[in-house]
């Protein structure tokens, strides 16, 4: 079974087989910035999360792999809202025919018809606690959605991390110890920057979080948080989090030089692993430029059962196995990479 | 019957036609008729910001743009708004 890379970048949606080395199709969509790009393992419709400056923003799919594409039929926000979508962010297949679809404002869609139609989750759009929530520099993105048996995660910048055990009907904050150093109260109850969050597939309870403010462990669903940098990493800020799938104290991060400067730490392109829950971390850089002032995005790295991959806005991608033990460039200069997701094709 | 111009972004999501030749006596009317209508305008229905629409070579914001009268002849381009740098 071979390895299919749908990379999302500014200037459309390239794709990267591997066959030896890796073969480069694209650009696909173009004209169109592709926030996230996935293979659905369901049934291997390709469905990216697509933007444009003059034309909004929607959900196009492909059931051939990129050859043909449909787009979605209208994807708004109501009226009685008084808001606007401003953005596709991510696309997460659910259960049975569900798929979730992240967004900006803050915002959560499902449809069950294969992303022709969308519908928008009210439990989030209405939630209690919105009137406190503010964009990030990338705006109000929903980025991060995982569901895990039965309960649902979704990260926002800046709300928080939230969790619905009710099939999305309400959401729970779940930012606890998390910090907030921008905000007035620096533990608010919402109004965290989260960067990307991640369950541990193997250890459902489970979750990974790399923030504004810091890189964050919960073994409890989102309970309680404990805090990971400070040992080992230059920089507790940073987008880019991957996991290993076979060991949960696995996850990889690479450490941006602060919320000003969003380039790698020490100008250096380190990616930084830790094997032990988050304790300590090694930087695990053989193969990496030593000298660089890269920078990855939230939904620029990914990760399968066997590598770890990320791409940078310098449009490279870059490819480890588990581990990280050498990093080989799979492939440079594409326009700036938004997404990297690996898929079984 | 007149005639609607798009650009090549908006061709690629009407299955690569660039030229329509469409019955309408505003340009509402034919920009309604497009297969991409829904990349013109948004949820409130409202053309979209950073699209510019000329009708016979003149900006149609600067007239009553989607009330704006087309004639037999009339030509409507869509044209993203300029801006530079990405």
């Amino acid at each position: 079974m071979a390895v299919l890379l749908p990379v999302g970048t500014r200037k459309g949606l390239f794709l990267l087989r591997s066959n030896g080395g890796w073969e480069v199709e694209g650009p696909l969509l173009s004209g169109w910035s592709v926030y996230h790009a996935i293979v659905d393992p369901r049934d291997g419709t390709l469905y990216a999360a697509t933007n444009n400056p003059f034309y909004g923003a929607t959900v196009h799919r492909s059931s051939d792999l990129g050859k043909s594409w449909e787009r979605a039929e209208e994807i708004g926000l109501p009226e009685d809202s008084g808001l606007k979508l401003n953005a596709t962010w991510h696309i997460e297949p659910g259960k049975d025919s569900e798929l979730w679809l992240g967004g900006d404002p803050g915002v959560l869609f499902r449809s069950d018809d294969g992303g022709l139609t969308w519908e928008v989750n009210r439990g989030l759009l209405e939630h209690p606690t919105r009137e406190r929530w503010q964009p990030g520099a990338g705006g109000m993105c929903c980025h991060s959605i995982q569901l895990v048996n039965g309960t649902m995660y979704i990260a926002i910048s800046a709300a928080g991390s939230f969790r619905s055990q009710d099939g999305g009907e309400t959401w729970q904050p779940i930012n606890k110890d998390v910090a907030a150093d921008f905000h007035p109260e620096t533990y608010p109850e919402v109004g965290q920057c989260v960067h990307k969050l991640l369950s541990h597939p193997a250890k459902p309870d489970r979750l990974w979080q790399q923030n504004h403010c810091g890189v964050y462990r919960s073994d409890d669903r989102g309970d309680n948080w404990d805090r990971l940098d400070g040992n080992g990493l230059p920089s507790g800020f940073g987008f880019g989090l991957a996991l290993d799938p076979d060991d949960p104290d696995v996850a990889y991060v690479i450490p941006e030089e602060s919320q000003e400067y969003h380039y790698t730490a020490e100008g250096r392109l380190g990616v930084y692993r830790t094997a032990d829950g988050g304790a300590s971390w090694e930087l695990a850089a053989n193969g990496l430029p030593e000298r660089a002032w890269a920078a990855v995005l939230r939904e620029g790295c990914t990760f399968d059962r066997g590598a770890v991959y990320f791409g940078t806005q310098s449009g490279s991608v870059w490819t480890a196995p588990q581990g990280a033990a050498n990093w080989t460039e799979a492939v440079r200069d594409l326009p700036p990479i938004l997404s990297v997701e690996a898929a079984d094709v | 019957m007149a005639v609607v111009h798009l650009p090549g972004t908006l061709a690629a999501e009407a299955g690569g036609q660039k030229r329509f030749e469409l019955e309408a006596d505003t340009v509402g009317e034919a920009l309604r008729q497009l297969p991409m209508a829904n990349l013109l305008f948004d949820e409130e229905g409202e053309l979209r910001r950073l699209i510019n629409v000329y009708v016979d070579g003149v900006d149609a914001r600067g007239g009553r743009l989607l009330e704006e009268s087309l004639s037999e002849r009339s030509e409507v381009r869509v044209v993203g708004a300029v801006a530079g740098g990405s």
